[in-house]
């Protein structure tokens, strides 16, 4: 009598010698340098940045310890296929499709155990349990086979583990882990350049580094400007069990080892209680000009807006600014997994105006200003899928995918599920880099000098200009030309030259979307004596003859969202607002950061699509913050005296 | 790299020709294995063979081969499992089991299409892929035109009644040249992309057509279809080419095996 496995181990083998026997006939295609490189020279380039190309850097794929737990079951092909335009199925069953693909992607799976849960989920068990032989690493396996659910389950209390830095060793040990990573990132590096096409598509490669110590939110995407032909010379540097200088040190190596470039996008310093913006060093000590110099080298952007919240800034930071404290609500509570409650002394630490001023307040002290970052949104999708607008959200994670009608409601599975729901997700942003063509090289470029701006997912093309001689007369002209080569685009610098600075802004609305509320300017500057102070500036909004402003605020817009079916229409609002602006209260000398933010008329919020879609019955709390009027910041122009800026 | 002329041979490339072999070697590796396994047996014997599998799949883990100690573990494991698994099948535990019907299902369908996933197509295949897909690589339009601003629909037809069009100021290209309707769309909105796709080439100004702005009057100069060459095209169309594969080993491994059923659904 045979055994039954036996049957088992056959079948195995026989697809083995199948599969071995299909991969070796059929040619290797070879890439061409077009796609294994930076682009560089691939494509007709504009003479100055001409259009801003749209892109999600922070996107999750089953390589993702925490999405493949979450129950994702697409990979990076899906993700590049979906958000190059391409019809997908979802996890969940649905077909998904970008109503207008997107022109560039950074796929940001986490460094640390890159690949490990689908691994551990493809192990036998008996290899989970006489091998690795933990216990609860055989409960966590055990719970992914269970049920969706289940999984779910278990990466909470992975990712609770993590923030303990409680993980068990046989899930950390880095020898294996070193391997496995490699060998999951060169075949990554080969999918990107299959679908890296200069001028159409840009793939670029990064991951996530995701240090997180009790919990605070420290994690940054780490992008690369280089196709495999340099990346393959690097693996992933791990996030738990090493410190941002080390990662900084990591990317210094790889760009003098290898003459390519690569820089990191801070995210969530919402989550963070105050530890991603400090004054300090890591250690409490003071902050010194070579850690200063080492984080603005290494950090020229920050992402302020994604499904986890909004980190421009806070209404306790800014109770002067009537719009301040969009996607705040549950987020502000604590820290990622709400193992530490926040209290407002923190938040200066955690959002990015309250950053840039600190910056100003250090380059007083150090001579270098370690905050003086542009902005970008991005998603943060642990679906694979990198939708940011509200009519087509997909979800945190696959746990929350639409085919779960119920998910505004339900309670977020992270930390102790006290007063964080679906509804605060936010749908997730977009990153838009103005950049002179759509090659790896032109958009890290444009990262690199941050000339990008974040949207919390519209796509409204904005400009700003900053320079001491424009006037009302450019607009009649070449505006974009006068703009390049009398001034700076967003996030260049300005040498004070005793007068006030004059800016030529423009926002133009996202062509399927809604209109224009209002475009204002956040001046951040510092007084002589080192005070910081911060303003908002209403400089052009739609009706302005209608809207005239009084008591220095100007009427609010008016709403037009239908509640009961989540719609809105366009009857309110300007297409295009555009101004030129000079700063009224200029002093010679204060050194000061400019930023624009744009705020389109209140439109529905995903909940509300849900709401109106599946027939539900949101909270009260949830109803509140239904509505919402999206916005984008812009990367700051700085004004600098001679002295700080030698 | 040079491969015997047999390897070039269509027939074996066919996804169908693998499946039925596959069919086959698993039902003579069965026959010859003996008689079927019946679950209900209580008679485990683990011989040289089966002690050799075990080695092996550890050592497909491990990376190296087991001690002693090891592989008596594993053959404690494995009889356990057996025994357990048997008494399972007995007890009908196998049915009406979500995740397991759910993870059986997504085996089935993950060695239909495993295969494609590493496969490396050569250029005939693809060449053959790009052109039955017409549509796909050679349907991308490009137009080149100028365009005039108007807020309002009214004040773009009287423009347009006066010959006079001159626009209102908004940051959007006067000129556009060459772009594809995804180009377009995305600069000027989806309504006006489909707007620009209905007029035909002419020396006039024409419209006013909608956009997300507003109204716009239109001199399209020109509008061709861009010809995709399948050079410029070779990864789009090995990825295309792929994705397809895979849904379709899936579709077809299942025809042949749902084609051996009879279905009865009652109306």
């Amino acid at each position: 009598m045979r055994l039954s496995w036996n049957k088992t181990v056959l079948r195995g083998a026989g697809i083995g010698v199948f599969a071995t026997a299909l991969t070796a006939c059929g040619g290797q295609a070879a890439l061409d340098e077009a796609q294994t490189g930076d682009g560089t020279e691939t494509i007709e380039l504009a003479e100055f940045p001409d259009r801003p190309y749209w892109g999600d850097t922070h996107l999750h794929t089953d390589n993702s310890v925490d999405a493949f737990g979450f129950g994702v079951r697409l990979g990076p092909e899906a993700a590049l296929r979906f958000a190059s335009g391409e019809e997908v199925t979802a996890t969940t069953g649905a077909q998904a499709k970008l109503s207008r693909p997107l022109d560039f992607l950074v796929i940001a799976d986490h460094s640390d155990a890159l690949g490990a849960t689908r691994r551990l989920y493809d192990a036998p068990r008996w290899y989970v349990n006489w091998v690795i032989g933990d216990e609860t690493v055989l409960r966590w396996y055990d719970m992914m086979h269970e049920s969706p659910e289940q999984s779910q389950r278990a990466i909470g209390e992975l990712i609770t583990a993590a923030a303990n830095g409680t993980v068990p060793e046989s899930l950390s040990d880095p020898e294996t882990a070193a391997e496995n990573t490699k060998d999951i990132w060169n075949t990554h590096l080969g999918l990107l350049d299959r679908y890296n096409q200069p001028g159409t598509f840009t793939a670029l490669a990064g991951y996530e580094w995701t240090r997180m110590p009790d919990g605070n939110n420290l994690h940054r995407v780490v992008m690369f400007r280089d196709g495999s032909d340099r990346t393959s010379q690097t693996v992933p540097f791990p996030g738990l069990s090493t410190s941002a200088e080390q990662l900084w040190d990591y990317m210094a190596a790889y760009e003098e080892q290898t003459g390519g470039q690569v820089l990191a996008i801070p995210h969530n310093g919402n989550l963070s209680n105050g530890l991603m913006f400090e004054t300090t060093m890591p250690d409490g000590s003071p902050m010194t000009a070579e850690y200063a110099a080492k984080r603005a080298a290494a950090e020229p952007v920050v992402e302020v807006t994604q499904i986890k919240g909004d980190s421009e800034t806070h209404p306790f930071l800014s109770p002067n600014d009537e719009m301040a404290g969009f996607g705040v609500s549950g987020w502000e509570l604590g820290n990622l997994p709400l193992t530490q409650e926040s209290t407002p002394d923190m938040y200066a630490g955690s959002y990015a105006r309250s950053a840039l001023l600190r910056g100003l307040s250090l380059e007083q002290q150090l001579g270098v200003n370690p905050y003086s970052f542009g902005m970008i949104g991005s998603t943060d999708s642990h679906t694979s899928l990198a939708t940011g607008d509200e009519d087509n959200f997909w979800g945190k994670h696959t746990g929350n995918e639409p085919a779960n009608e119920e998910r505004a409601l339900l309670g977020q599975n992270l930390g102790t599920r006290v007063g964080r729901f679906g509804w605060h997700y936010l749908a997730g942003g977009y990153a838009a880099a103005w950049a002179r063509g759509n090659t790896r090289a032109e958009i890290f470029d444009a990262f690199a000098r941050r000339e990008v701006y974040a949207t919390t997912g519209p796509r409204m093309s904005v400009r700003i200009f900053g320079g001491f001689d424009f006037t009302g007369q450019d607009w009649d002209g070449d505006w974009v030309r006068a703009g390049y080569t009398r001034g700076v685009p967003m996030g260049g610098e300005l040498t004070d030259q005793g007068s006030a600075p004059t800016f030529l802004i423009s926002a133009l609305k996202d062509p399927d979307g809604a209109n224009l509320d209002r475009v204002q300017v956040v001046k951040g500057w510092i007084t002589a004596s080192g005070e910081t102070q911060e303003r908002v500036y209403d400089v052009v909004w739609s009706d302005m003859d209608i809207r005239v402003r009084s008591g220095g605020r100007i009427p609010a817009v008016g709403d037009t969202v239908n509640r009961e079916d989540a719609t809105y229409t366009n009857d309110i609002g300007a297409a295009e607002l555009r101004t030129t602006w000079a700063d009224p209260d200029y002093r010679a000398g204060q050194n000061a950061f400019y930023y624009v933010r744009v705020l389109e008329i209140p439109t529905p919020r995903w909940p509300l699509y849900d709401a109106a879609r599946f027939g539900i019955e949101l909270s009260e709390d949830a109803m509140a913050e239904a509505v919402a009027q999206e916005r984008a910041y812009t990367s700051p122009i700085w004004l600098k005296s001679p002295v700080t800026a030698q | 790299m040079t491969r015997p002329a047999w390897t070039q041979a269509s027939w074996l490339r066919e996804p169908l020709v693998h499946f039925i072999t596959l069919g086959a070697v698993v039902y003579l590796a069965l026959t010859w294995g003996g008689e079927p396994v019946d679950p209900a047996s209580r008679v485990i014997e683990v011989g040289a063979e089966e002690q050799a599998q075990l080695a092996l799949s550890f050592e497909n883990v491990m990376g190296r081969a087991p001690t002693d100690a090891e592989l008596d573990a594993r053959i404690e494991q494995f009889v356990r499992d057996e025994v357990l698994y048997r008494e399972a099948i007995r007890l009908g535990l196998d049915q009406g089991d979500a995740v397991v019907r759910q993870r059986m299902v997504a085996k089935m369908d993950m060695s239909a299409s495993a295969a494609a996933e590493a496969a490396q197509p050569d250029e005939t295949v693809l060449r053959a892929f790009y052109d039955a897909n017409p549509d796909r690589y050679s349907g991308e339009v490009l137009v080149t035109f100028d365009q005039a601003y108007f807020t309002e629909e009214a004040a773009a037809a009287q423009a347009l009644g006066r010959g006079a069009v001159e626009g209102e100021p908004i940051s959007l290209p006067s000129s556009v040249e060459a772009a594809n309707l995804r180009d377009v769309q995305s600069r000027f909105g989806e309504v006006f992309a489909r707007g620009i796709a209905e007029l035909q080439p002419s020396d006039e100004w024409q419209g006013p057509i909608q956009s997300g702005f507003g109204w716009h009057l239109v001199k399209l100069s020109e509008r061709r279809a861009d010809v995709l060459e399948f050079e410029a095209l070779r990864d789009r169309v090995e990825n295309d080419w792929r994705s397809e594969e895979i849904a379709a080993r899936k579709l077809r491994a299942f025809d042949l095996l749902r084609s051996a059923y009879r279905v009865e659904i009652d109306r």
